[in-house]
């Protein structure tokens, strides 16, 4: 039974990654200009040979269908995505590689330090419904869920960085700057830091609490709940030992689950930072209509909450019998 | 409990035009629901009127005051880098965001409640193929998909000043993407929905006079989820005017019909945050976060009176 829960997911899983590609792959042709023009980067100046030399490997003089998706099919699991047309010569992998750890460093905080807390404001304001907590929380949640990224970080930058002068108001490093030492230099990507992270933190918040407040309220009125009560157990026990497990695991698909929603969502916050991450990247990116990077943000993207998505699902499913099935 | 749990909204609220009354009284009756109305309609009135408060939209042309100023008698909320006042902007704004979400959600409830309807009532494999395609589209990050979308769109169209009926063209094509990218959760939950109707009585009674399946999906099933498309319509609304600030937000926006994300995104590339110049992101900034509050407190209202579980327990 688990092997074959097991080997559903991953079905899923490759389906819908198989499904992202040939997306990308219709976008791809579907852009203006000639395919192989576009793959070459529409570097000028580009021999009739070395045209026709990418018509060949890509297969752009036989059908679209198999053949094309096919080659676009084994070039992207070579991690092949084409050439950046804004950085001249460099190719979309290099440049994607380039980025990825800022945004990894800033999002893996934010997404630890927003469950961490909002499970634990929306377990409380469940469990101590009506009470002031439980008030203030929800009502701030609500406006926080309202609040694009990107404005809250606008508004913290005004505050923080130029108001009050704490932080420094843009970039990951100091641009210039000599260091003493490692420790230094952590410091100072510390400080750059702070304030993009307090965004991304506050912003996924807000819903955070929401669905694990929504959660333990309807737990709170399970069966289960009720016998535990009926048994003389105190409250505090009923929420740690009965309440609070079972309300954690659809919270935690939930937040699995909007991932892709959320991510592409703050990605805006590296722009008001200017933050080197793969969102400023992005916005760089349309701006000069760089379009093989844009598909390979997508593409990282999408496979990388796939996979979380699945890492989810099992995980679940190794604590949850009933999902087994 | 006696009786026996209906899903709801399939139930007896709202059938009749008295029923419908009978729901807006029973939101406005909730604290929360008032107030989202209250908020609602106060911007409504600047979105359909904004002349009325503030004159025509200022240009570079028409603008009249000092570059960046702060805010002063004449200039209630100060002046952006052109010199234009930040209040004239910001009113005008109002409607430009509310029609682009609305439009965008009519689009997106559109299309989530017609495959929805369909799928859930044909069922077998057409059924298991749209929700594959629909949970495809809740994984993926369809924002970034939506960049991507208007940006080849765009190129395609060669958009330039192009209007339909008063709006911009680029901002259709914004429009139409929203749409295409995020009508998957409204077309499930309508789905569920019409899944378990397909199965009551007054629906075989209606296959069984001859009914085509159509006619049932429009007379018999149709009314049955209107509730229920009613209250994702206020959620999905919310949604698009956040996806729309967003889009602008990254330059996707048209300076020619400035929406708050356009307005956002004009202040964050002059630097006003680092510079100081609150008064030139703060108005539109708080349009957008009182505006989608309000739509979720009326969602949330909508939901209390609608769902039998959640009025038992509140």
């Amino acid at each position: 039974m688990a092997a074959r829960y097991l080997a559903r997911r991953l079905v899923s899983a490759g389906v819908t990654i198989l499904m992202i590609v040939l997306l990308n792959f219709v976008l791809f042709r579907m852009m203006p200009g000639s395919p192989e023009r576009i793959l070459l980067g529409r570097i000028p100046g580009v021999t009739q040979e070395v045209r026709e030399a990418t018509k060949r490997e890509w297969g752009l003089d036989k059908p679209l269908f198999p053949d094309q998706f096919v080659a676009y099919l084994s070039a992207t699991a070579r991690g092949d995505l084409g050439f950046s047309y804004a950085n001249r010569g460099r190719t979309v992998t290099e440049v994607l590689g380039q980025k990825l750890g800022p945004t990894l460093l800033l999002f893996g905080l934010g997404e630890v330090i927003a469950i961490l807390l909002g499970i634990a404001l929306g377990a409380y304001s469940g469990w101590k419904r009506g009470g002031i907590i439980d008030h203030v929380g929800n009502g701030l949640s609500l406006i926080l869920y309202a609040t694009p990224y990107f404005l809250l970080g606008m508004g913290l930058l005004l505050l923080f960085a130029t108001g009050l002068g704490w932080f420094p108001t843009f970039g990951m490093v100091t641009a210039g700057r000599a260091y003493d030492g490692p420790l230094d230099q952590l410091a100072d990507i510390g400080a750059h830091l702070a304030l993009p992270l307090a965004t991304v933190s506050l912003g996924l918040l807000g819903q955070y609490a929401i669905l694990m407040r929504s959660s333990v309220i309807e737990t709170l009125g399970e069966d289960y709940v009720t016998t535990a009560r009926a048994k003389g157990l105190p409250e505090g026990r009923i929420l740690q030992r009965h309440a609070l497990p079972n309300a954690l695991l659809p919270t935690v698909t939930l937040i699995a689950i909007n991932l892709g929603y959320v991510v592409a969502g703050a990605i805006t916050v590296e722009v008001v930072f200017n933050w080197p991450g793969l969102g400023t990247l992005t916005v760089d990116a349309l701006a000069s209509r760089d379009y093989p990077i844009l598909q390979g943000v997508f593409l990282l993207l999408s496979v990388s909450i796939v996979l979380g998505n699945l890492l989810a699902d099992l995980v679940y499913g190794l604590l949850d019998p009933r999902v087994r099935t | 409990m006696t009786a026996p749990v209906l899903p709801f909204a399939a139930g007896s609220v709202a059938r009749s035009t008295g029923g419908r009354l009978d729901l807006v009284r029973q939101v406005l009756q909730r604290s929360n629901g008032l107030v989202g109305v209250v908020i609602l309609a106060a911007f409504t009135v600047l979105a359909l009127v904004p002349e009325l408060f503030v004159g025509p939209l200022q240009t570079a042309v028409t603008a009249t005051g000092p570059r960046l100023g702060p805010p002063s008698a004449e200039f209630p909320f100060g002046t952006d880098e052109l010199g234009r006042s930040v209040l004239n902007l910001t009113v005008h704004a109002t409607r430009i965001s509310m029609v682009i979400g609305l439009l965008a959600t009519i689009i997106t409830v559109g299309i989530g409640a017609v495959v929805g309807i369909v799928s859930g009532y044909v069922g077998g494999r057409f059924d298991a193929a749209t929700m594959r395609v629909a949970d495809f589209f809740l994984v993926i990050p369809t924002f970034v998909l939506a960049i991507i979308l208007t940006a080849i769109i765009r190129d395609i169209l060669g958009t330039g000043s192009k209007e339909i009926a008063g709006i911009r063209l680029s901002l259709l094509v914004i429009v139409v993407v929203i749409g295409i990218t995020s009508w998957s959760s409204t077309a499930r939950i309508i789905r569920s929905q019409t899944l378990s109707l397909r199965e009551r009585t007054f629906v075989d009674r209606a296959r069984v006079i001859g009914a085509s399946g159509g006619h049932i999906m429009r007379r018999h099933i149709l009314p049955n989820v209107m509730n229920l498309i009613v209250a994702n319509t206020v959620l999905t609304f919310a949604g698009a005017i956040l996806t729309e600030t967003t889009l602008s937000f990254v330059g996707l926006g048209d300076p020619f019909q400035p929406s708050w994300g356009q307005l956002l995104e004009a202040a964050r590339s002059v630097g006003a945050p680092g510079l100081g110049a609150w008064w030139y992101f703060v108005p539109s900034g708080a349009g957008v976060v009182l505006v989608v509050f309000a739509f979720t407190l009326l969602g949330n209202a909508l939901d209390e009176v609608l769902n039998p579980r959640r009025r038992a327990r509140s």
